[in-house]
């Protein structure tokens, strides 16, 4: 046995390239051997999908049988879930998984499942305060997780085939979402139950509007995120491009008051991607940098099942070479650059508190990034305010991740030589016949 | 519109091909398209072979490109080149023939019973017998190339305005045969027809075009255009289709509605590319019709269409320059044939978007709009589509595809303007933005798919003509 193959490792597919400068370097560095029968054993439990009422509806009556109830939930839920992907990622080519950012997110991944697997049944509100730390510490450890996966893809290019590595991503951002989207809910629920202002027993407000207006979910408002989108997106880029460069306007029309429950991150992080590489498309385009670009314009349009933004920019196009790849995380053109650029976002994550960014006058930004930011997405906001040259091609497949988590989609219609329209389509999750089935089969993973 | 290519049409049939011929194979058909006949087994009035089509049949299908069509180079071809057109043809449409009458001959048999499909099953088994006798030769002199010519013109006739016969036939056969096999079916036989018809056509004009026939007839002069080669205009301004299908569309709207949406063009409107312009008339056309309909019945007319023409930029023409003549005219200086391989990301494209604020489409219809409606049409509308009752004026509206005189209210617009777009190389994607409007794309590749290397050349006509 030349491998490890303690887990039934397929055989490394014969596609594969000879070994980049990288894994060369680190060949040696495996993982530490484990017994596989924890693993197995937790692979054996189906993940139980949350329902989307109870995820929009958690925070009604709540009691402490409830908040030990939900934590039992999550207690079984995340190491069940983190197993399942811990083997996707054991069946992946051992050549992949020694490349340092794959075992690096494998060890991560491994860690968090070894302590969150021995967590006791919790009993009390106290076991329950120590459970909360241990989820946001974890939570806190993982937000490196998404860019050492782009790299790791990145630099796995030609050991595995295309496809199977973005169906990879997908489970893997996918199972992320959910993980996390549980772990915020229960954090969020514990908040709520400590909080001075709640009773316990407290009746639902009265107010059918607000009924769906939660910890997790956030009442959003198009126009608002748009703005504020908007406002950031420029900020960033006036920074980037320096004050001789004309930006260009926003022009938002359509149904500006469609209002409907989110994630507000997530929503930032789509919106906030799409339009940054509308500008970036537009200013990179332009020849005289004082010319006057035209507008990026964006419709929202509401239905009653659903609001899809639309954002039509003339920044040119997209080249038809790139379009195969468009939506792949592993991309073949811009590698180097790729890297190169995510290679600073780890720090960025990191130091998530404090954004650096390379000019003082970001003071502003961090302000905003500040009064908007959820401690457990960190992992979004340090991607969301990233300087806008600071491509990481994965944006886009990111972003629909995003997109179909949620039950909506993300589509780009190219007019190449003229401009790009991306339509944003958003489930109205509280909308009386909501997606149940798709939400759960999406959690499932 | 001085430079609108010639389009063929009747005229031009009965100028090259004349009465009497070829109505001497056209009687049957003729006298089936009148009577009303029960539905029997399709009395053919030609036999053929089950071998002959069998082994047409079993030979692959060639992937038509529009750089096929140009391969013979810029007209007026000489005798030789005018030969080696008819001969290309000729080892092509043989195959597609057989290829069509065994997807018929797989069809129920009840369905193949009714006298529509029967009249169509029986067109196509004449067509191939006309073109039997010409298997295993070539056309080397021009007295072959004339009667080559007249077999093609007689199978471009005999099946023109077939799909409204196709239509009704399934139409009457729906209890027999299941919407999603109907679908299947039409989707292959019309993509297919359109690059026979292609074919034959393409070929008619070369012959018309060509030194040894142009103007020995003064009542048909061969070009209005210098970019055209054949059916193809090499120099083809989307703009300019645009507002030729606008203007007709909205000719039609005034009478029914009143009103006329305007329609507000932007963009690269000097656009060129090589394409079919009759191709192009019935998509825009078909488009338009749709766009016009949603605005006005939503009350939006006063808001424009735009339509956006974007166009690929040019890949970088030095690779280009080296060009490698092609064998058929080397001394010609019309012909830019080359061996070069352009990757299929490079062929200049064409994307035009038109948007409207008709609504959109609700969800309901969505996943059905590229279905063949009548395919699922219950009996009230059976019975209006068979009285032309109930017909809204846009949807009588015939296309310029000249296959549309009586396709009204049968719900073929999106699926065969997309089988028009897909023909070589492009496409078209409808994105509904319900209770605001509907952005469309229209993708079209100039010089379609490129082949691996081999001795079929492809062609940059399309930039050419710029220089």
């Amino acid at each position: 046995m030349p491998h490890l193959r303690p887990w039934g490792l397929k055989k490394i597919p014969a596609i594969r390239k000879s070994t980049p400068p990288a894994l060369r370097r680190i060949a040696s560095a495996t993982a530490p051997w484990r017994p596989a029968a924890a693993l197995d054993e937790w692979v054996q439990k189906e993940a139980r999908p949350i329902s989307l009422r109870q995820l929009t509806f958690f925070g009604r009556t709540l009691t402490e049988t409830r908040l030990l109830s939900s934590a039992n939930y999550v207690r079984t839920e995340l190491p069940t879930r983190l197993a399942h992907r811990l083997r996707d990622m054991q069946t992946l080519p051992f050549v992949v998984v020694t490349n340092p950012h794959m075992s690096h997110v494998y060890e991560l991944y491994y860690k968090a499942f070894e302590r969150l697997r021995r967590v006791r049944e919790i009993k009390s509100v106290e076991d329950n305060e120590k459970y909360c730390k241990v989820i946001s510490e974890t939570l806190q450890e993982h937000l490196t997780v998404i860019p050492r996966l782009a790299m790791g893809v990145l630099e796995c290019q030609g050991l595995m085939r295309p496809q199977e590595m973005d169906r990879f991503m997908n489970t893997l951002l996918r199972s992320r979402i959910s993980r996390r989207v549980i772990a915020e809910q229960h954090l969020a629920l514990t908040e709520t139950f400590n909080a001075p202002w709640h009773f316990p027993n407290a009746k639902a407000p009265p107010d059918p509007n607000a009924e769906f207006v939660g910890e997790v979910f956030l009442r959003c408002n198009a126009r608002e995120v748009v703005d504020d989108c908007w406002t950031r997106a420029k900020r960033l880029a006036e920074e980037a491009y320096g004050p001789g460069c004309a930006l260009p306007n926003i022009k938002v029309e359509g149904h500006l008051d469609a209002t409907f429950p989110y994630i507000l991150t997530h929503l930032q992080y789509v919106i906030g991607e799409l339009l940054r590489n509308s500008i970036q498309a537009v200013v990179e385009r332009r020849s005289n940098p004082a010319e006057s670009p035209p507008p990026i314009e964006v419709l929202v349009c509401e239905a009653p099942q659903h609001v899809i933004i639309r954002i039509s920019d003339q920044g040119g196009g997209i080249d038809t070479s790139i379009m195969p790849e468009l939506w792949s995380f592993s991309k073949g053109s811009r590698i180097q650059a790729h890297l190169r650029n995510l290679s600073q976002v780890p720090k960025m994550a990191a130091t998530m508190q404090e954004l650096k960014l390379p000019n003082p006058s970001s003071e502003a930004l961090k302000d905003l990034e500040m009064a908007n930011k959820r401690p457990s997405d960190g992992s979004l906001s340090s991607l969301t305010s990233r300087p806008p040259n600071l491509r990481l091609g994965m944006g886009l497949p990111m972003s629909r991740v995003y997109a179909e988590y949620w039950a909506g989609s993300l589509e780009i219609h190219n007019l190449e030589g003229y401009g790009v329209d991306a339509f944003f389509q958003i489930s109205k999750l509280g909308n009386k016949n909501e997606q149940l089935s798709t939400r759960a089969s999406m959690d499932a993973v | 519109m001085a430079s609108r290519p010639a389009i063929l049409d009747s005229r031009i049939l009965r100028v090259i091909c004349p009465l009497q011929r070829r109505s001497r194979h056209l009687v049957n058909v003729a006298d089936q398209s009148t009577v009303q006949r029960p539905w029997s087994h399709p009395p053919a009035s030609v036999n053929i072979d089950n071998d002959q089509v069998a082994r047409l049949a079993s030979r692959p299908l060639h992937p038509l490109t529009l750089a096929d069509l140009v391969r013979h180079g810029r007209p007026p071809l000489t005798a030789e080149t005018l030969f080696s057109s008819a001969n290309f043809t000729l080892s092509l449409i043989p195959v597609r023939l057989a290829h069509r009458i065994q997807a018929l001959r797989n069809l129920p048999f009840i369905v193949v019973s009714n006298p529509h499909i029967s009249r169509i099953y029986n067109y196509y088994v004449h067509s191939l017998s006309t073109l039997l006798p010409y298997q295993e030769r070539s056309i080397t002199n021009l007295e072959d190339e004339i009667n080559f010519t007249e077999v093609m013109a007689d199978l471009v006739q005999t099946h023109s305005n077939t799909i409204p016969i196709l239509a009704r036939g399934f139409l009457e056969c729906r209890k027999y045969i299941t919407p999603a096999d109907v679908t299947a079916f039409l989707d292959e036989h019309l993509r297919a027809r359109i690059g026979t018809r292609l074919i034959a056509e393409q070929h008619i004009a070369l012959h018309l075009s060509s030194q040894p026939h142009s103007g020995k007839d003064s009542r048909y002069q061969p070009d209005g255009c210098s970019s055209c080669i054949g059916v193809i205009d090499t120099a083809l301004r989307p703009a300019e289709i645009i507002r030729h299908c606008e203007s007709f569309v909205s000719e039609i709207c005034e009478l029914k509605y009143g009103v006329r949406p305007t329609v507000v063009i932007n963009g690269q409107q000097d656009t060129t590319l090589a394409h079919v312009p009759t191709h192009l008339e019935y998509i825009i056309t078909e488009l338009l019709k749709n766009a016009f309909r949603a605005t006005i019945e939503s009350g939006k007319e006063r808001e424009p269409i735009e339509i956006t023409i974007a166009a690929s930029p040019d890949p970088s023409p030095s690779p280009l320059e080296d060009i490698q003549i092609d064998p058929p005219t080397p001394k010609s200086e019309s012909t830019n044939t080359s061996n070069s391989i352009l990757p299929e990301s490079c062929i200049p494209g064409v994307t035009i978007r038109i948007r409207d604020r008709g609504g959109g489409i609700s969800p309901e219809t969505l996943p059905n709009i590229w279905a063949y409606s009548f395919t699922t049409f219950g009996e009230d509308e059976v019975m209006d589509v068979s009285d032309n009752g109930n017909v809204d004026a846009l949807n009588a509206i015939s296309g310029a595809g000249g296959d549309s005189s009586s396709l009204a209210g049968l719900g073929y617009g999106l699926p065969l303007g997309r089988a028009y777009a897909e023909h070589f190389g492009g496409g078209i994607q409808v994105q509904s933005l319900w209770g605001w409007g509907t952005d469309v794309y229209l993708k079209l590749r100039g010089l379609g798919r490129v082949r691996a290397p081999s001795k079929m050349a492809s062609v940059k006509e399309a930039s050419s003509t710029d220089s």
